[in-house]
């Protein structure tokens, strides 16, 4: 197969521009040489003196639709490695009306007008700054025309439309073609005493061969054809088939309520359902696109993350999913059952199910309630109810992880956008990054079962989200000054409550200001929501009794944080000084490079070596701790969202704890 | 040239089009993208905000079609300049006042850019490109093309009067 340049999505490159001048000085060079050059041949075929018009672009029409087919028949080509004009029924047929008056007054269309400019003519020159012209008329007046520009049929060959098969449209239209080429003769040489070609041995084996070659279509295409259906387009309609078969084409409804629930950021959920019924109820997170707009609405998705659709039932996103995969696109799903099985399946209340539900599934069951149907989540969706152009693009980030000032910049004000300001209050209040909210860190933290400055457990920490306004599928970034773990302790608060989607600014509030960002001293307004408490305790929280079994266990590494005087005991506030016997000291400060306005996380790279030097491999077993799991925090944000490190504890209570426990070995 | 060899030429130009770019020849692509250009260097913020020239970004002209018609002006030329086929005038009926032929040539270019817009294509890209690969829409505007350039020609034949 023939990767096009549009296949490789590289138009838009250096190589497709040369290649496109080469391609457009051959159709110069092809249509001077039919005579183009001239306004006078060219409006010709309108007053039946010179036919020209009609002979060029037939012959080219025929010639170039059997190559195509040919190409396609021998696999040179597929469907989905060519661009197709997509239909507009009103426009076009409006357009070309309008067209062919503005071309047979004027004598040139665009093409042949370039190439009359290049021949000399000066009406040549005055048409092309009138096409400009008319090309800015239609900008202007483009926001009025109304449905004519909007109602896209997308991609839709003939044959189809008339229901017969690619070959016999082909051969039909060739007959067409070598029919008119015989009148055009006949009526030059009645009119003007011309048509010099009429009834020669060139135009009688030009026609044979014309249409023997478009007879050969039948044979190619039946081959092709043969084994699947009459309707089959070779291999993709096959791979359309066995995908279908193979049931890769849909998604379980507990499936996608999983994913979503999760914060699936790669989801495109669709909503194909007519608006009012949208508006009535969807599943959270969806976005309704009628199904003629979807090819165009979702052309920036095409093969990127994952598209699922839904209506009431299966039929018609089954229909829109093969119509997608025609048009190339290999990451479209429809949900099985549709809306109504979703509901069925994954919103019905337990009380009401006839059959015995598990223990397991139950909390399942809450958990999916709690999240799709919270009344103040369903409000704020539908404000939140986007354009796919409106919405922030998370595609190029990785979450959670860092953020640039520059993508937040962007991406201010966005809905879905939490920015939260880890900043001493004053220094919030006397300016801050537009939409922020002050947050003191300290309140996320407390005594929990005698220990001191333990982060909250998970019901309080969803309280303090509720009140903040933070919703599960909210963008949360943090932005923090110089003290990093700062940012890194919320996304401990973040990680427990299972919200994904969250990012540190990169330089934080330092560098914003740095950048001369906008900032503003206004409060933001606040609607609290009700955010879901997880189901089970965060995996990643160890106990010193955890701890102490893991002394003895080889293979388990514990990286102890804190400065290198409060690990060899030379400084401690705390009744004994030193370190957990066996513990590894990486001082947390290490990792932080200070730049002359901000501090930042060293280079990843150069982390990577450092930590590939201390710990094995990406899955063993750590434990991180220092004395009240601030700083340690920020060691695990490095292992686990910066380095891809799977097996890392975080021993929150630290040394404060360890050294207050007299039977806790120390060394 | 005879024109069926021109045809032959022109379709396989097209073909390979299709095989190498992955799409069909267009022209008035690039005459709107350069009418764009002009309107950005006027007033840039005006365009940038319109609904149909501000889709096409700061830089209207990194654009394939852009180059194509570059190509075609200068395929052109070489063609031309090789064949003694340039020479400067106004193309027009002996009968026929040059500022009349102009006129015409005008009001038909603004139509013509018009019409391309809004059937998004032209003679190139519709009514070659999309015929070719058997597009409804392209057929329909071909026809269409016909349609109204024979409805609309005994009105301006004037301008062809020897």
């Amino acid at each position: 197969m023939i990767e096009t340049f549009f296949h490789n999505g590289t138009l838009a490159t250096p190589a497709a521009f040369l290649a496109s001048l080469l391609i457009g000085i051959a159709f110069g060079m092809a249509l001077e040489n039919a005579g183009f050059g001239s306004s006078r041949r060219l409006s010709g075929i309108f007053y039946f003196r010179d036919m020209a018009v009609l002979k060029v672009m037939f012959t080219a029409v025929v010639v170039a639709m059997l190559g195509v087919c040919y190409a396609k028949a021998f696999g040179w080509i597929t469907i989905d490695n060519v661009y197709f004009l997509h239909t507009l029924y009103a426009a076009q047929i409006v357009g070309g009306l309008i067209f062919g008056a503005g071309f047979v007054m004027s004598g040139w269309c665009p093409g042949t007008g370039a190439v009359g400019l290049a021949s000399g003519k000066v009406d040549a020159l005055v048409f092309l700054l009138g096409a400009a012209g008319g090309s800015m008329l239609y900008n202007e007046v483009y926001p009025i025309l109304g449905s004519i520009t909007t109602a896209d049929r997308g991609v839709v060959f003939a044959y189809n439309s008339l229901g017969i098969s690619e070959a016999s449209l082909a051969f039909f239209l060739t007959l067409i073609a070598v029919g008119c080429f015989w009148g055009s003769e006949y009526i030059e040489k009645k009119g003007q005493g011309t048509g010099e070609q009429w009834g020669t041995p060139f135009l009688k084996t030009f026609s044979a061969v014309l249409i023997a070659g478009a007879f050969g279509l039948f044979a190619v295409a039946d081959q092709d054809m043969g084994s699947t259906s009459a309707f089959s387009k070779g291999t993709q309609e096959t791979k359309l088939l066995e995908g279908t078969q193979a049931g890769l084409d849909h998604i379980e409804p507990q499936e996608l309520a999983d994913r979503l629930l999760s914060g699936d950021t790669s989801i495109i959920l669709v909503d194909i359902r007519t608006p009012m019924e949208f508006t009535q109820f969807h599943i959270r997170s969806a976005i309704n696109i009628p199904v003629v707009d979807l090819a165009v609405s979702l052309a920036s998705h095409k093969n990127q993350g994952l598209i699922v659709l839904y209506s009431n039932g299966m039929t018609h996103p089954a229909q829109a999913h093969d119509s997608l995969f025609r048009l190339g696109f290999r990451n479209v799903y429809f949900l099985t059952d549709g809306l109504k099985g979703f509901l069925e399946t994954c919103l019905k209340p337990v009380s009401l199910r006839p059959e015995p539900v598990s223990h397991a599934l139950a909390s399942k069951i809450n958990a999916w309630r709690a999240f799709f149907l919270s009344p103040s989540i369903r409000a704020d969706d539908q404000a939140t109810n986007k354009n796919l152009s409106t919405a922030f693009d998370l595609s190029l980030l990785t979450i959670p992880g860092l953020v640039e000032t520059d993508w937040l910049n962007t991406n201010l004000g966005k809905p879905g956008l939490k920015i939260i300001d880890l900043r001493a209050q004053p220094e919030y209040n006397s300016g801050h990054i537009p939409g922020s909210l002050s947050l003191n860190l300290e309140s996320l933290r407390g005594l929990v079962r005698g220990l001191p400055s333990s982060l909250l457990p998970a019901v309080m920490l969803a309280e303090h989200f509720s009140l903040m306004g933070v919703r599960p599928n909210d963008f949360v970034v943090l932005v923090c000054t110089d003290k990093l773990q700062d940012a890194t302790l919320v996304g401990m608060a973040c990680e427990r409550l299972q919200h994904s989607r969250y990012g540190i600014l990169r330089g934080g509030f330092p560098k914003w200001q740095a950048e001369k960002r906008p900032l503003d001293t206004i409060l933001p307004s606040v609607e609290p929501s009700q955010y879901p408490v997880p189901d089970r305790s965060d995996t990643f929280t160890v106990t010193s009794r955890e701890v102490l079994t893991a002394i003895d266990k080889r293979g388990t590494i514990i990286l102890d944080v804190r400065p290198a005087d409060n690990f060899t005991g030379k400084k401690h506030d705390e009744a004994r000084g030193g370190h957990i016997p066996g513990a590894i000291n990486r001082p947390f400060s290490e990792d932080v490079v200070k730049t002359d306005t901000y501090n930042a996380f060293k280079p990843i790279d150069e982390l990577q070596k450092i930590y590939g030097n201390i710990i094995p491999t990406k899955e063993t077993q750590v434990i991180v701790h220092c004395r009240t799991g601030h700083q340690a925090s920020q060691t695990y944000f490095i292992l686990v969202r910066l380095l891809g490190y799977t097996e890392i504890k975080w021993y929150d209570a630290g040394w404060t704890e360890w050294a207050a426990k007299p039977e806790l070995p120390v060394e | 040239m005879n024109p069926y060899y021109a045809g032959i030429l022109l379709g396989l130009v097209l073909l390979l089009s299709y095989l190498i770019l992955g799409t069909g020849l267009g022209a008035s692509s690039g005459i709107a993208r350069l009418g764009a250009y002009v309107e950005l260097l006027i007033a840039p913020t005006r365009t940038l905000a319109s609904k149909y020239f501000g889709n096409w970004g700061q830089q209207p002209l990194k654009y394939y079609l852009v180059f194509m018609l570059a190509g075609v002006f200068f395929g052109g030329l070489i063609s031309a300049l090789l064949s003694n086929r340039c020479n400067i005038r106004v193309e027009r009926g002996i009968k026929c006042s040059p500022k009349k032929r102009l006129m015409f040539a005008l009001a038909g270019g603004i139509l013509v850019g018009f019409a391309s817009r809004l059937a998004n294509g032209c003679t190139s890209g519709q009514a070659l490109s999309g015929s070719a690969v058997l597009v409804t829409g392209s057929l329909l505007f071909l026809i269409c093309v016909f349609a109204g350039g024979y409805s609309t020609a005994w009105f301006v034949r004037r301008q062809w009067d020897d």
